[in-house]
């Protein structure tokens, strides 16, 4: 990076030389040509001169017009005639006008190209930031259940501890790996998604079979956590998406909702699904924390954690809903998310287009 | 340390981490009790007190540096430990400045956040031991007048002086030894103990703050006199 930033700057200096070097081109022929020009008239003023010595010593004004074609002679007056006259003057002219185009679209295109590199520059610029913001918050993301475990490690190589809390140690030790087992997941996925490297399916998805297998799989940790989960689905609604991105999607959305109600000490989470015309609709309802109505346009960006801390570390990376949206946004579908305020719950609406032919299972 | 059984405040949102720090710190024999937000932990101090806060960084509600400077402006002289994920110098300071007294970076060593701990309890245990086997909580010296269970002073010139929990620990250290040089390294051990600063250069800042409350002419001090290369005395009269 540092070496095309090198580059870049050297391409910038050599274009900077370049325009200063046409300026110059452009005043040095004006002044070439002004220089011509003032020789040429000097000549046809002694041209002048000498045809009315001529005329004054004698000779004949056909004569003197044959000597000095470009002179109109007269027997007072002897001077360049007008036509020629016209014809330098014109010619000067001509020429400015020619530098002054020439010259103002060489630095136009010059101007545009520095312009197209500063812009470059500048988007690589910001492009290196947010990588680097995003590292720092995601190495920061780790830290936590990193220190847990070695904590729980250290906790065990210190103490003399009974069976019963090794064990329990040992579940908050496997617990905290999973942890940045879905971390690691969200990063990477998030990663993809943020340069466009997903390639999204599009074929019939049960919505109910993916509801209910990834339901059964958070059971034990709601439970734990005092939080019930209901899910109503009919078996026949399916929507038209990638049924990995479909499984990502309401996983991610149902973490958030567990999340967001285990802080409160418990409560509910409930999935209804619906067909509202062409389009298949999740509804994902928590009694969980909530958020300000205000904070709705943060939700879906990457690290905003509107309640940071409040139980959502436990599990997120704040990548969560970030990912949501880009694979719903993919998948051709929508999602949107309300509050009526913190501590009042929130509700996840996700909407995919509904399969236009069954599905094969 | 005294046999007394000391309380610690534990305020962590990782219930991990958090049930991590609490069980071990009762092994050690500390009475522990938690919080998981920030807010919750300013709440607490209404109806309890403890003897030491181990505060995450990172909290819902109010964030760790937050709550420390609530509590201290609200006159709770509690030390505070900081246990956070950020551990730049920057956020260090931070910390510092806030009214911690010492910062743990996120990962890190069970025994070094116990050692830790320790020693943050003896240092306030020295304190206030010491501030009662002189027999009394104030120091009088050439018209100034420091109360260091107050945290409060009144200068020469008759202002009242609210002291910072640390001015008012280098001021134990220096006034426990008077006319004798205390070195920059023991100020720093006593005070805040480990690497918590970058350089001694702190306590240099500290030794100013003094001289400008209690000093008639800083310029030129007669009551905290630096020795150069090695690091202050202190003189209660004026013989200097």
């Amino acid at each position: 990076m540092k070496r095309t930033r090198l580059f870049q700057l050297t391409v910038l200096l050599l274009v900077v030389v370049a325009a200063v070097q046409v300026g110059y081109w452009i005043y040095d022929q004006q002044q070439r040509g002004a220089e011509k020009t003032t020789a040429l008239t000097r000549l046809y003023d002694e041209q002048s001169a000498a045809a009315r010595n001529l005329v004054a010593a004698g000779v004949s004004l056909e004569r003197a017009r044959a000597i000095f074609p470009d002179l109109y002679v007269s027997a007072t007056q002897a001077a360049l005639a007008p036509e020629h006259q016209a014809e330098l003057q014109s010619d000067q002219q001509r020429r400015l006008t020619q530098y002054l185009w020439e010259g103002g679209f060489f630095l136009l295109v010059l101007w545009s190209c520095i312009g197209v590199i500063f812009a470059a520059l500048r988007a690589e610029t910001r492009v290196l930031n947010e990588q680097e913001q995003f590292l720092a918050l995601v190495a920061h993301q780790f830290k936590t259940p990193l220190a847990s475990l070695q904590l729980s490690l250290e906790t065990m190589s210190l103490r003399q501890l009974p069976p019963e809390r090794s064990r329990a140690l040992m579940d908050r030790m496997l617990s905290d790996l999973t942890r940045m087992a879905t971390m690691v997941g969200q990063v990477l996925d998030s990663s993809r998604l943020s340069h466009g490297r997903m390639e999204l399916k599009s074929e019939p998805v049960q919505l109910d079979a993916t509801i209910n297998r990834i339901v059964s799989q958070y059971l034990e940790r709601a439970q734990t956590d005092h939080i019930s989960i209901e899910s109503q689905v009919h078996s026949q609604l399916q929507v038209q998406s990638d049924p990995i991105a479909v499984d990502a999607v309401v996983r991610n959305v149902l973490e958030n909702a567990l999340a967001a109600v285990a802080p409160v000490g418990g409560g509910k989470v409930t999935l209804t699904a619906r067909a509202v015309g062409e389009e298949i609709e999740l509804a994902v309802r928590d009694s969980g924390i909530g958020f300000r109505p205000s904070d709705q346009p943060q939700l879906f960006r990457k690290f905003s954690r509107l309640n940071a801390g409040a139980g959502s570390s436990y599990y997120g990376t704040g990548l969560g809903l970030f990912i949501v949206q880009r694979l719903m946004q993919l998948s051709g579908g929508r999602v949107s998310a309300s509050s009526e305020g913190l501590g009042r719950g929130a509700e996840f609406l996700l909407h995919w287009p509904r399969a236009v032919e069954p599905a094969s299972s | 340390m005294s046999d007394a059984v000391y309380k610690v405040l534990v305020v962590e949102d990782d219930p991990h981490l958090a049930a991590g720090v609490v069980e071990n710190l009762r092994a050690e024999g500390y009475e522990v009790d938690s919080v998981g937000d920030g807010r919750k932990a300013v709440e607490w101090f209404d109806t309890h007190s403890c003897d030491l806060i181990v505060l995450d960084v990172m909290l819902p509600g109010l964030d760790g540096f937050e709550v420390c400077s609530t509590l201290r402006g609200r006159g709770t002289t509690t030390p505070v430990l900081f246990l956070t994920a950020r551990g730049d110098a920057a956020d260090r300071i931070r910390g510092l400045e806030a009214g911690g007294d010492d910062y743990l970076a996120k990962p890190f060593h069970l025994q070094e956040f116990l050692l830790r701990v320790r020693a943050i309890l003896r240092r306030w245990d020295w304190y206030r031991a010491s501030a009662r086997s002189t027999g009394s909580d104030v120091l009088k010296f050439s018209g100034n007048e420091v109360d260091f269970r107050a945290f409060r002073g009144r200068s020469w010139n008759g202002e009242i002086q609210e002291l910072t929990e640390k001015e008012a620990m280098i001021l134990k250290v220096l006034a426990e030894k008077p006319g004798e040089i205390v070195s920059r390294e023991d100020l720093l051990e006593k005070v805040w103990g480990y690497d918590v600063f970058p350089s001694t250069r702190t306590v240099d800042n500290f030794i100013l703050k003094l001289r400008k409350r209690f000093e008639r002419d800083p310029a030129n001090p007669s009551h905290f006199l630096t020795v150069w290369g090695v690091g202050y005395r202190f003189l209660c009269g004026d013989e200097s």
